[in-house]
């Protein structure tokens, strides 16, 4: 019971008087209420970039509508291999997340950190993965707009609307590798504060939007990985 | 006393409020989702499945895509207000991908009054050319720049 009333009375002098843990801000109600308007406001967030990424979708669908062949031939170019496990990184740091929030609810501070360095882990090699593709890419002449001038055994490819395909891979695949490394910088941040003990299960709320941030990240590869490799 | 009391039901209303999603759950869909890749990797690379190719893989990225956001995001036991700016965002994205591909796939259909849509008017007249080409047995057959034009002319040979 004393323990209960502690928190309480340490912050007597902010004039509450009642519950009122150092997170609470003094324009919320409750840690619930702040809890909710912060994931709401995530939510919201998440959905304008749904919305940036269905812009590039539409252009995807409609050049695809148009030249489905030239589709079709240059998904030839991309590994479906390296896509594939690419896919499988991204899922597996969605799983580790996913358990990040898990166990900052069961205020297991080892686990939480465990599974925080599993995910910014699989960003790296996530990155590496892309680095390694796109460097290949650029060797055979396989850029984006004007520097699409493909030479040697890759000549057979710069066929008309080959140049806007590759462009659309370059930007989906690029912007999205984008929010790898601003997601990469977010684990390292929080990582560094689940060390020092910042979370746990009555305040874990920047864990939870970050891997809410983190699982999009991840959906809008599960649709890039079979448009652009596969299919 | 009764203080004590209120903060023991707020502590009651967090736990309730707060979804703590099962571990079993969690190493179930991120298995399923696995499953899925492999599947759609498969489907795609090995079986030949013709049209249905490209519905297929868009139909394994979805349910994917809705193991993701109602499990591991926890949409399914969110407050529901999240739900509703999901669905709506969602049919945002939907009117938005079908209304420009009612222009991009008709485009010009609208004010056309012939009883065919442009497409199929510019094949027939382009059938019609290459007919006569060959019946005047000339080479100066009208190569389109598109990479339907290589069959269009072997079809002329025959």
């Amino acid at each position: 019971m004393a323990t209960k009333t502690a928190p309480s009375t340490a912050h007597d002098e902010h004039g509450h008087g009642n519950d009122h843990p150092p997170h609470l801000k003094h324009y919320f109600v409750s840690s619930d209420q702040q809890f909710d308007a912060a994931k709401l406001g995530m939510w919201l967030f998440l959905l304008t970039e749904i919305l940036l990424f269905s812009g590039m979708f539409v252009a995807y669908i409609v050049y695809r509508a148009w030249h489905p062949e030239v589709f079709v031939k240059m998904s030839e170019l991309l590994n479906p291999f390296w896509g594939g496990f690419n896919t499988i990184v991204l899922l597996g740091s969605s799983f580790s997340v996913a358990l990040a929030i898990h166990f900052a609810q069961k205020n297991d501070q080892k686990k939480l950190v465990l599974n925080l360095a599993i995910t910014l882990l699989c960003a790296v090699i996530f990155m590496v993965v892309k680095y390694v593709e796109y460097t290949d890419k650029f060797s055979h002449g396989i850029g984006m707009g004007q520097f699409f001038d493909p030479h040697g055994d890759y000549a057979q490819y710069a066929i008309p609307y080959a140049k806007q395909f590759f462009s659309i891979y370059f930007v989906m695949t690029g912007i999205h590798g984008f929010h790898v490394v601003i997601g990469m910088g977010i684990f390292t941040w929080l990582l560094i504060r689940a060390r020092k003990g910042h979370f746990n299960s009555e305040y874990y709320t920047p864990v939870e939007l970050s891997g809410l941030y983190w699982h999009l990240v991840d959906i809008i590869w599960i649709f890039l990985f079979p448009l652009l490799y596969l299919i | 006393m009764a203080h004590a009391a209120h903060t023991d039901a707020h502590h009651d209303d967090e736990h309730h409020g707060h979804h703590i999603i099962p571990f079993p759950l969690l190493a179930k869909v991120f298995g399923a989702l696995v499953f899925l890749t492999a599947l759609t990797y498969v489907t795609a690379v090995y079986v030949p499945l013709g049209p249905l190719e490209v519905p297929v893989a868009i139909a394994i990225a979805c349910v994917k895509a809705g193991l993701v956001v109602f499990i591991f995001m926890g949409l399914r036991w969110d407050n529901r207000v999240n739900l509703l700016a999901f669905s709506i965002c969602t049919i945002i994205v939907i009117v938005f991908i079908s209304i420009t591909l009612l222009d991009t796939e008709y485009r010009g259909d609208f004010g056309n009054v012939d009883e065919l849509p442009l497409d199929d008017r510019m094949r027939m007249e382009q059938a019609v050319q290459d007919r006569e080409a060959a019946l005047l047995g000339s080479d100066a057959v009208v190569v389109d720049t598109t990479a339907a034009a290589p069959a269009d002319t072997s079809a002329t040979e025959q």
